[in-house]
Order: structure tokens, then C-alpha cells, then sequence
């Protein structure tokens, strides 16, 4: 039978590839012990649509690492993390979730970034009991998938009602526009803060979830200008709330804006430019935040990396900080850093000022919240003025 | 009724701005009879051309559109040199998959240039803004307007009024016919390659400044949109694209109009597929025109597949079966469990898409549809595991055909278009079908797989699991092809007229392609879910079926082994490469470019 010389030099790649994956695999395993440092594994997009955001994980953890190991590290060894890029793809996480939890010097796993990578691999990090430590997992299911599922990500059934305890009470609007993020984290979001909305007394009247994707919202917009609210409710991440705001400036809708704080980045106010002055969020920190460890986190991250950091990098050198936190407790194996979670108290922090999980959750509730507003280019402390 | 007239306006504002991408891609599929997936990446080299040249060298705007326009020229010229030309003599579907290539290959080099994180691109048009009606339109606008009819009508007159136009007409319609003539087919192209890249490149720009926002994710959409207005103008024909773009935004505004935000792309896609259907020559086809050349039988290049023996196929399913005992790694098993479930995926579409000749590019649509039956009927209904993956094979299989029918009539690039759009229609019905599907939300919670009462939880078990379901289905699949089906099937592919001729009802055997590979399909995404626990509307995306897609092809259209091969190589490439970091899918991309380049019938050979 005629085979053709590349057809058999295709077929040789093509089973080396497969003998040196396993090699790849198998070569994780043994290794010396010996002031071996403390690994964590991390889970998320560094290629992809989402690359953006592994990237901003990086700083933030980068920043963390150097901090804990200063200080000495878990129990004298250094900390160290192994991240692996999933593309917030769920079936390349779930074989990085393979990977992990057979590698014995991993005590610990954060990410991934999006809830179907993220939800896909829990069942295999629970099973194996290793720790999945999801930090921008709000999904209202993701902890219950066992009790190695935790999350420090602040949970919408707080956030929201503090997005519209801003929007009702403290600027007095009563009829609501809301455009939102169409994900699992948007529509979760945008429910809550509905039902919040209309227990403080205002109407919602317009509800718009847009894709991802999207960049225009020119007939949006229309949409909402017909519903005549008074003012308009952005759930959105900061790049496609930056578009939107500067949409909302070019349409002509002066009603005043309240994003969530997932907006907090410098880049909102990058990409939104003028049109982003007067947009009130309800967020965690900002630079001039008067409180010790915030500003400690938002200096050295500025000398480190030239600009201010955003939610993102927050979010993740938190929770390097209190999965650190949790091995030094617990000890550095897989199920100590487990314990250890639910026995940290009050572990000093960027989102919750202190932290102290729920161990019946999985979460951690009592994320403060300051007023804000953009005020030429600059997030700034709300002065109380009901109008901009 | 002003917002009936602010939505015109809107729909107008946005379909200008995708005109100048669908210009490009038509005048591309004009000449060379290629949807170029890399358009999308050309349009993001050239926002971040204009990105240097506005905000590092400070460049008016006239300098700066006169480096988009050459950067991205050439940028143009390049790929007809590296991807396209070498495979001039080799498959018609083989540039297709360079142009995929090409696409990583360059969205990855700019995002490791410039950073993933989306950047400003400050606009250099004055803001100057005036009402009509209730919407405001800005000078930007205008620039974009004016240089997308401005563009096409130097189009329109270069390809009628000039002898290189001349050249480029001659070598739309028949390739051969005009090298004998005396054309000079590789200038035609490069020429082709260069305007049209310079138009794609110059759209980044002017779209970058309109949004004051670039980053290297936006080549997918911009590409997908692209398409979309062009296939709607007809394919190939250059004013249509412009008023097919038109149309386009109109259609998406006047949608958000009538049902919200969600709906948006679902009103582009069912537009698209009634265009395919009614008149799938475009809008502004005449009658009289022929009708476009039969890809059938050129798309898939005869070729001698390798074989091998009975002896050897039997051993190497014992060795895979044995693996596990040998190869204890969960990862290693894992990876492979993916590659036996994107085998099943590779099976159906190299069953339609090879043996049929019906190239689907909306693949994952099945998977989908597949993964939520099953998922539904377990959480919801309480139904077994195993009987709801089988209930969702069927399911998928039958509701699978039905949507692609109104596509069976179709031929050629047309088929895989239409496919790609009820591939989108499904995964939009999917997120706003909330009574049943929950949504954004998507279902958690979805039980294990257990056979006999006992979980598979071991990477092992679903290692053996997986293996053996994809095995009992290429084994049915490699029945079914050397049945007198199988030869109906493949005569279709080869020469649907003749195959008429014969007596051969094409719509109930392509029904009868759709309906067994939409079930190997349903129950591949069946096991997805299972194995997942949760999935939503974002879990089987449209990169699934360019993936799948790529498997095919890779493999050998076809080929029942080819796909299972190619499943193996591209599931496992991604994860070989994975000690790269950052680099892993630009290498990727480079490894299917080189694969392309030497091995364009696919790894085994079509069948």
C-alpha cells in the first residue's frame, strides 16, 4: 500500500507530539524536597479574548508574592505560584485542574476567570480535595460545588444593594435605566440590584444586557432615552463601561450614572476620557484612600508598575494574601490551607478591609464601600452633592 | 415615531462603519473565492498602526492614515506571499485554514506587543457633533462614510475602467481562462491582497478613533460582521457589500428596537440565513448571472488516503485502551479524554463537511444543543445519566437537521456561511430562551456520569468512558461509509448534479448525513456537560467550531481516522505547548500554517 513519505513523517510528529505530552505529564512529579518552596497553582487567561485580565492577576499576585515572601514566607519556606494559561477555556481548565491536583507540591489552586472554566474544574479540585479559590467568581452557585470551593470574590447579593442604596437614597433618582453585563456575573447582578432598586422605593424602567462583545450602543441608547429615566445604572466591567459612557455623552443623556465597581481601573478613565466625569461608582478603595494598608497596596503598586492599580489587581493580590494567610494557619498542605480559611480572622485587606470568611458560605461578607466620583480624570471621594 | 427615525439613523451610523470591513472581504472573495478570516486581524494591525502613529509619533491624521494604509498594504501583500500563494495549486479549503492561521499567528504578536489590555486611540477628527432627529451625528461619522463610498467607488471604477481591473475581473471568473490570456494571476492577487488589507487596515483606524478603544480581542467580531454584511450585499460584489452593511446595521438597529439589546445578533444571523436562502446570490444578483462555480468536488481535493492495515487499526485501539494502565498521569488522561470527545465532534463534521462536501462552520451549535438536552433532562426531569445523553444524541440529530435544512440547498462557501449563522442563532436562542435554558446563568449542578449506579470520577474512567463511546461511533461511522450510503454520499460531494441525474434525493441524504453526525455531535457535548458540571451559553463558542473545523481538516476530509488524528494533534499541541507560556497559541498558530503549507489534503488524506 503507497504510503507518501510525508503522510508517514505527518504520522511520526503526530505520535511524538502524544509520547512527549505524557513525558510532559510525567516529568512534574519527583522532584527534590528540600527548602522547596510552598507552590500554588493559579488557573487563568493569559492568552485569548480575556488575556487582559490574567495580565492584571499577574501584578497584583507579583505584588503580594514579594510581600509574603519579606516577611518571611510560609513557616520559613518562600511562596511561589505556577500560573497556567486556560484561556478561561473550560476544557483546557479542567486539564489544568488534572494537572494540579496530581501534582503533590501544589497545596493550593485560585482562578479561573470566567464561571463555565472555572465551575467546570470544581468538581475535579473537590474530588481530589485540593483548594479551588475562585476571586472573581461571583456566580451565586460557584462555593456550592463543595467545601474546597471558596471565593473571596464580594458577593452581587452585597454589592448590589450598596450600587443601589448610591443610586436611590444618596442621589435621590427614582427612575432607573439599567444596562448590564450579559454573563452569568451581569444578569446575577442586574437581578439584585432590581429588586434592591425597588425595595428603596424607585422604578426600574428600562433593562438592557448587551454581549461582551459589543461596541456600539447607539440604538441602546435610544431605548433608554424613550424609557425618560432619571438616571442610568451601569453594570459593566471597565472597558465596555468606558464605551458606553462615552456613547451616553455623545447621544445627549445628561441623566446622572452609577457604575458598580468593576469600572474601578484607571483604564475607564483612559478609555472614557471627558465623558467619564460625573459617573458615580460605589467601589472598594481608591487612591487616596486614607486607610493604612490601602494606601501601602496602592504606593508600592504604583512604584512597581507605573500607574494606579484597578479592581482586578486588588482582587488578586488579596487573595494571594489570604490564601498565604490561610497555609500559615493551617500549614502548608492541602487540606491545612483548607482549615486554614475558615480559622483566618481579620486578615488586613484592599476589598474588605478586614477579612474573616463564612465557613457555612464559603465567602466573606462586610465589604466597605466609599462613594465615589470621576472628577477630571481622577476617581475622587463623592462630596455629597445630589447633581454633578 | 422620532425614535423610528433616531433608529435609522443609528442603523446607517453602524452599518458604515462595517461597510469598510465587508469592501475588503469582498473584493478578496471576488478574485480569489476565499472568506479571509485574517481580515479581522489586518483590521487590528491597523488600529494599532494608527496607535503608534498618533500617540507616540504624534502624526496628523492625513500622515497617519498614509502609514495605516501602507503598513497594512503590505501587511496584505505578505500574507497572499506567505499563506495564500504556495497553496495556489493545493485544496480550496487549504487557504482557508492558512487564513485562520495567519489570524493567531497575528492577533498573538499584537498582543504580545502591546499588551492584551484595551488602549485609547485618541481621535484626531474634531468632535464636532449635529442633531437629526433625536441622535446626534459627529464629524467622524462623515469621514467614515465619506471614505467608505469614496473607497468603493474608486473600487467600482478601478475594476471596470482599468486594464489592471480588467485583469482582476478576468481572473474572478475563470483563474485558468485568464493565465492563458496572458494575465498575470499572482499580481492580481497581490494587488487584490494589498487594497483590500489597506481598506481592512484603515477601518481599524478610523473604528479604533470612533470608539476611543483597540484592543487585539476585537479581530473575531470585526471578522464574523464582516461576513455577515458582505454575504448579505452577495459575496464578491463590492457595492453590495456597502449596502449590504447598510442593511446590516438597520436590520441590528431596528432589532434592538423591537426587543432589546439581547436580541441584536440574533436579528443579524436570521437575516443572514434568509438572504442565503431566498436569494443566495446576494441582494443584487441578477438572474441572468451564472451561478457561482460548483465548489463541489473542487472544495475537497481528491487524494489517495493513507491506510492502514485491519491488523494495525486493532492494535492501536488496544494500545489506546491499555494507555491508562501504563500512563497514570490525570492530566495526560484528561487531555486525551478531550481529544476522544472532540473526536466525536471531528467525526460529525468530517462526515458532513468531507464525505457530504456540506462545510459546516456553525459545528458547535451541536455540541450545544446536545449539552443542554442532557443537562435539562438530568437536573430537571431526573432522568439517568446515560439515558439522558443517549435521549440527547437523538434530540441533537433531529433538531440539528431541521435547522440546517433550509441550508441543504445551498453550495459550496454558501453552506458553511449559513451554517455559521444558525450556529450563532442557536448559541443567541440558547442565552435568551431563559424559561428553559436559565439564561446567562446557565445550569450548575449537572450530575456525574455513572454507569450502573457507580460515579466516573477518576481521570481513568473517563478516560475508558470517553474512548469507548468514540470508538463504537467511528466504527459505526466507517459502516456506514462503506455502505452503498457512504458511495451516495460521497457522489453528492463530487458532482451534486450528476448525482441528481441519478435519481438521488440530495436533501434526504444530506438529511441523513446531518441527522447521524448531529448525534455523534449531542453526545459528545452530552459527556461535555456531565463532566463539566456546568455549562452556559458561553461554554461551546463559535472558536469551537473553527476548532472543530480545523480537526477536519487536519485530519483528512472525511477520513474517520483523520479526524480522530487531527483531534489528538490540535487538542494536544495547545497543552505541548504550554512550557511557552504567552507564546504557546502564536506557536500554535505557526505549527498549523506549516501543516497547511506541506500537508493541505490533511494529515491521512481525504476519503
Amino acid at each position: 500500500m503507497p504510503i507518501t513519505r510525508r503522510a508517514a513523517v505527518a504520522g511520526l510528529t503526530a505520535a511524538l507530539s502524544l509520547a512527549s505530552l505524557a513525558a510532559a505529564g510525567l516529568g512534574t512529579a519527583p522532584l527534590a524536597r528540600a527548602a522547596e518552596p510552598v507552590l500554588f497553582g493559579v488557573s487563568g487567561p493569559l492568552t485569548g479574548p480575556n488575556a487582559q485580565y490574567g495580565a492584571q492577576w499577574k501584578q497584583g499576585f507579583d505584588l503580594a508574592l514579594d510581600e509574603i515572601n519579606a516577611a518571611g514566607g510560609i513557616g520559613g519556606r518562600p511562596l511561589a505560584y505556577r500560573f497556567e494559561d486556560s484561556q478561561s477555556d473550560p476544557k483546557q481548565s479542567v486539564a489544568i485542574a488534572q494537572k494540579f491536583v496530581a501534582d503533590p507540591t501544589i497545596v493550593a489552586e485560585l482562578g479561573d476567570f470566567s464561571s463555565p472554566a472555572s465551575m467546570a474544574a470544581t468538581p475535579i479540585y473537590q474530588r481530589a480535595g485540593l483548594l479551588q479559590f475562585g476571586f472573581t467568581n461571583s456566580h451565586p452557585d460557584f462555593t456550592k460545588g463543595g467545601d474546597f470551593a471558596w471565593s473571596s470574590s464580594v458577593s452581587q447579593a452585597e454589592e448590589q444593594p450598596l450600587v443601589a442604596d448610591f443610586a436611590v437614597r444618596s442621589l435621590g433618582l427614582k427612575k432607573l435605566a439599567v444596562l448590564y453585563l450579559n454573563t452569568d456575573w451581569g444578569r446575577t447582578s442586574k437581578d439584585i440590584f432590581v429588586k434592591a432598586a425597588k425595595d428603596f422605593g424607585a422604578d426600574v424602567v428600562v433593562a438592557e444586557g448587551y454581549q461582551p462583545e459589543e461596541k456600539d450602543f447607539r440604538s441602546t441608547l435610544v431605548r433608554v432615552r424613550d424609557a425618560a429615566p432619571d438616571g442610568i445604572v451601569l453594570i459593566s466591567y471597565y472597558a465596555d463601561g468606558a464605551l458606553i459612557a462615552r456613547q451616553l455623552g455623545a447621544a445627549g443623556l445628561k441623566q446622572p450614572a452609577v457604575a458598580v465597581s468593576s469600572v474601578y481601573s484607571p483604564k475607564f478613565l483612559e478609555l472614557g476620557g471627558d465623558f467619564v466625569n460625573g459617573i458615580y461608582t460605589p467601589a472598594r478603595f481608591f487612591p487616596e484612600d486614607p486607610r493604612p494598608h490601602v494606601k501601602k497596596f496602592v504606593e508600592t503598586f504604583k512604584a512597581r508598575y507605573g500607574k494606579e492599580p484597578d479592581a482586578f489587581n486588588a482582587y488578586a493580590y488579596d487573595a494571594l494574601h489570604l490564601v498565604a494567610a490561610a497555609a500559615k494557619v493551617g500549614g502548608p498542605t492541602r487540606t491545612g490551607v483548607r482549615d486554614g480559611l475558615a480559622k483566618i480572622k481579620d486578615v488586613p485587606s484592599v476589598i474588605f478591609e478586614k477579612a474573616t470568611f463564612d465557613a457555612a458560605t464559603r465567602r466573606i461578607a462586610g465589604a466597605p464601600s466609599v462613594k465615589l466620583v470621576v472628577k477630571d480624570g481622577r476617581f475622587t471621594l463623592w462630596d455629597g452633592a445630589k447633581t454633578n | 415615531m422620532t425614535s423610528f427615525l433616531d433608529h435609522t439613523i443609528n442603523g446607517l451610523v453602524v452599518g458604515n462603519i462595517y461597510a469598510l470591513l465587508a469592501v475588503g472581504l469582498a473584493l478578496i472573495f471576488g478574485v480569489s473565492r476565499l472568506i479571509n478570516f485574517a481580515h479581522g486581524s489586518v483590521y487590528v494591525v491597523g488600529a494599532y498602526v494608527g496607535l503608534i502613529a498618533v500617540a507616540h509619533l504624534k502624526l496628523p491624521l492625513p500622515l497617519t492614515i498614509l502609514a495605516v494604509v501602507v503598513g497594512t498594504g503590505a501587511l496584505g501583500i505578505l500574507i497572499e506571499r506567505v499563506g495564500l500563494r504556495p497553496l495556489a495549486h493545493s485544496v480550496r479549503i487549504a487557504p482557508l485554514l492558512a487564513t485562520i492561521g495567519i489570524s493567531f499567528v497575528i492577533d498573538q504578536l499584537i498582543q504580545l506587543t502591546f499588551s492584551p489590555d484595551p488602549q485609547a486611540l485618541p481621535s484626531l477628527v474634531p468632535d464636532w457633533r449635529f442633531t437629526v432627529g433625536g441622535v446626534t451625528v459627529g464629524a467622524l461619522d462623515l469621514v467614515i462614510a465619506g471614505i467608505g463610498v469614496t473607497s468603493a467607488a474608486l473600487l467600482y471604477g478601478f475594476l471596470t475602467f482599468t486594464r489592471l481591473g480588467w485583469a482582476v475581473r478576468a481572473t474572478a471568473q475563470d483563474r485558468d481562462a485568464a493565465r492563458q490570456m496572458g494575465v498575470d494571476v499572482d499580481a492580481v492577487n497581490r494587488a487584490v491582497f494589498a487594497i483590500a488589507s489597506a481598506l481592512g487596515g484603515l477601518s481599524g483606524l478610523l473604528v479604533g478613533m470612533y470608539y476611543n478603544y483597540i484592543s487585539p480581542a476585537m479581530s473575531f467580531q470585526a471578522t464574523l460582521k464582516g461576513i455577515v454584511a458582505e454575504v448579505v450585499g452577495g459575496v464578491g460584489n463590492v457595492p453590495g457589500a456597502v449596502v449590504g452593511s447598510l442593511l446590516l446595521g438597520l436590520t441590528e438597529s431596528y432589532g434592538i428596537a423591537l426587543l432589546g439589546t439581547t436580541y441584536r445578533n440574533l436579528f443579524a444571523f436570521v437575516l443572514l440565513v434568509l438572504i442565503l436562502v431566498l436569494k443566495p446570490n446576494g441582494l443584487f444578483a441578477s438572474n441572468r448571472q451564472l451561478p457561482p462555480e460548483p465548489m463541489t468536488g473542487t472544495f475537497v481535493a481528491p487524494s489517495r488516503p493513507l491506510k492502514l492495515p485491519a491488523s494495525a487499526l486493532a492494535g492501536l485501539t488496544v494500545a489506546a485502551f491499555a494507555l491508562p494502565l501504563v500512563v497514570t498521569t490525570p492530566y495526560v488522561l484528561q487531555t486525551l479524554s478531550n481529544a476522544w470527545l472532540y473526536a466525536m465532534l471531528g467525526l460529525s463534521l468530517t462526515l458532513v463537511a468531507g464525505t457530504v462536501g456540506q462545510v459546516s462552520l456553525g459545528h458547535a451549535a451541536l455540541l450545544a444543543i446536545g449539552g443542554y438536552v442532557s443537562a435539562l433532562l438530568a437536573v430537571d426531569l431526573g432522568l439517568p445519566v446515560m439515558l439522558a445523553i443517549l435521549a440527547a444524541g437523538l434530540a441533537t440529530g433531529a433538531i440539528g437537521t431541521v435547522l440546517v435544512s433550509p441550508a441543504f440547498r445551498l453550495r459550496g462557501h454558501y453552506v458553511s456561511i449559513a451554517t455559521l449563522a444558525i450556529g450563532e442563532i442557536v448559541g443567541l436562542v440558547i442565552l435568551n430562551w431563559e424559561s428553559v435554558t436559565r439564561g446567562p446563568i446557565g445550569v450548575s449542578g449537572i450530575p456525574p456520569i455513572e454507569i450502573a449506579g457507580i460515579p466516573l470520577y477518576s481521570a481513568a474512567a473517563t478516560y475508558w468512558f470517553t474512548l469507548a463511546v468514540m470508538v463504537v461511533l467511528a466504527l459505526l461511522q466507517a459502516k456506514l461509509l462503506a455502505s452503498h450510503l457512504g458511495r451516495t454520499l460521497r457522489a453528492i460531494r463530487e458532482d451534486d448534479v450528476a448525482a441528481r441525474s441519478h435519481g438521488i434525493a440530495l436533501s434526504r441524504y444530506k438529511a441523513i448525513a446531518f441527522g447521524f453526525g448531529g448525534f455523534a455531535a449531542g453526545i459528545s457535548g452530552a459527556i461535555t456537560a456531565h463532566l463539566y458540571s456546568y455549562i452556559n451559553h458561553e461554554t461551546f463558542n463559535a472558536q469551537i467550531s473553527i476548532l472543530a473545523l480545523t480537526i477536519v481538516i487536519l485530519g483528512g476530509m472525511g477520513n474517520v481516522l483523520g479526524a480522530i488524528v487531527g483531534s489528538v494533534a490540535l487538542i494536544g499541541l495547545p497543552e505541548l505547548f504550554r512550557i511557552t507560556a504567552e507564546y504557546r497559541i502564536l506557536i500554535y498558530g505557526i505549527a498549523l500554517l506549516l501543516l497547511v503549507r506541506f500537508r493541505p489534503q490533511g494529515l491521512l488524506g481525504t476519503v
